[in-house]
């Protein structure tokens, strides 16, 4: 497990956005995206990005990956700037890819090809049990191409959990699974990487469908149109699991809504 | 290849397009909404098609699942007993997945203790008519899905992806 954070006290911050800017170098004239964002994430929350279409959110994201350089301000993660990929975060894509001639038990196994610190029977024993802590346990043999759109995103999850990341970052990750799948694996994901058996200490996620948001964050960071500002951030406070259906889920929902007009 | 040997009772025949974790989805929704509720409101509430659902809700009720009366769609005592179970709901219808086609002729096919692959359950059930679709390499791989996607979840068989063979689990 990932020792850094075992110190850190509950809702410290692990991840600080301080003052990011960041211009896209555009055809003729700079694309301002981001103009001064900054926000945080503490442990042990779900913390959600929204705001409109093409506003910058996964630029946002990249950013704290470590994957784009910010133009302006800094990330810190765990205390320390970020500014190339580091270990400690990891992210699951929309659409995040697969190696389809490798089993799902292979796939998370890739992932952890460059710890040379374990093993390959402990690599193989570290990503069984993230392929079980997503619900696969009996899938370890079957290929990508035989698995439906949400075990293939469970696949990724544990590809990503195998890793003992700290900071779990997600781009729209239910969107591309067709609604009943996707209910499905919203009921599941808190669970599975909010837990004490797992490194992850913080999780952001990015997502243009509000009661998605209600129903699994604790934060929500709205961000305006484009170049981003933060238009508002929201503690969500209601109980889990969360009822869709309450009066006062809808009410959360609401006030999301009227950040984002 | 086929000698099923047995005789084939009306089938119960699992949808192609149908998988676990959307038997799972509809039975938390229809639990979550009440005693009773039509198909079309619960199509609405998973902003689903009707036409997607149906298939959902035929299977969720061979599964013994849901009971649907006029339109109208409630759980049975089972469906209740799977909405409360929090791990492996599926082991709850190991038995019963055993009886719907073609997973119940996988097992038969596989008791005589070789492993099985998906083309000789897909031509087995050829013999009887049963098939998902015409040109058989899509049968057989829709026949793979079926296969892939319950049992190993319900605790059935176990898959090795890189023989193509299921087993007995
Ligand atoms: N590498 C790039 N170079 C130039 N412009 C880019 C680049 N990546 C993104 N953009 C532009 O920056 C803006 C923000 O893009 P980004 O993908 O971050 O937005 P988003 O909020 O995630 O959008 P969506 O809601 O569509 O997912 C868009 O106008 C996009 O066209
Ligand atoms: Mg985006």
């Amino acid at each position: 497990m990932a020792e850094a954070s075992s110190q850190i006290a509950a809702g410290a911050p692990i991840v600080t956005v301080n003052h990011v800017s960041l211009d896209y170098r555009g055809d003729k004239e700079p694309l301002p995206v981001l103009a001064d964002v900054s926000m945080t994430a503490g442990r042990d929350e779900f913390v959600a990005i929204t705001g409109p279409s093409g506003c910058g959110k996964s630029t946002l994201l990249r950013i704290i990956a470590g994957l784009t350089k910010a133009s302006g301000g800094d990330v810190g993660v765990l205390g320390s700037p970020v500014t190339s990929p580091r270990k400690e975060i990891t992210m699951v894509f929309q659409n995040f890819v697969l190696l389809p001639w490798r089993t799902s038990l292979e796939n998370v196994t890739f992932a952890l090809s460059s710890r040379n610190d374990l093993s390959d029977a402990q690599k193989q024993e570290k990503a069984k049990g993230a392929l079980d802590e997503c619900g696969l346990s009996g899938f370890e043999n079957v290929y990508p191409g035989e698995l439906s759109g949400g075990m293939k995103q469970r696949v990724g999850v544990a590809r990503a959990l195998a890793t003992d990341p700290v900071v779990m970052l997600m781009d729209e990750p239910f969107s591309s699974l067709d609604d009943l799948t996707a209910e499905r694996l919203r009921k599941d994901i808190y669970s599975m990487l909010i837990n004490p058996s797992t490194s992850v200490k913080t999780v952001i996620m990015v997502s243009h469908n509000v009661e998605e948001i209600i129903e699994l964050a604790d934060k929500v960071v709205v961000l305006s149109h484009r170049p981003a500002h933060v238009a508002g951030e929201v503690m969500v406070d209601l109980p889990r699991p969360r009822n869709k259906k309450s009066e006062e889920f809808f009410g959360w929902v609401d006030k999301v809504y009227a950040l984002l007009s | 290849m086929a000698e099923p040997g047995h005789p084939l009772p009306i089938a119960l025949v699992m949808p192609g397009n149908v998988r676990a974790g959307q038997v799972i989805s509809l039975v938390e929704i229809t639990g979550g909404l009440g005693a009773k509720i039509d198909a079309q409101r619960l199509a609405d509430e998973l902003g689903a098609d009707l036409a997607v659902l149906l298939p959902i809700l035929d299977a969720a009720e061979m599964l013994g699942l849901v009971k649907s009366e006029k339109g109208e769609v409630s759980l049975t005592d089972l469906g209740i007993k799977f909405q409360k179970t929090s791990k492996n709901k599926l082991m709850l219808l190991k038995d019963k997945l055993a009886t719907i086609e073609p997973f119940r002729t996988a097992m038969v096919l596989a008791s005589k203790g070789k492993p099985v692959t998906a083309a000789q359950v897909a031509d087995a059930l050829g013999e009887y008519g049963i098939r998902w679709h015409y040109k058989q390499e899509l049968n057989e791989s829709l026949v793979k899905m079926l296969l892939v996607h319950w049992t190993i979840y319900a605790g059935l068989m176990s898959y090795d992806g890189k023989s193509g063979k299921f087993q007995k689990a």
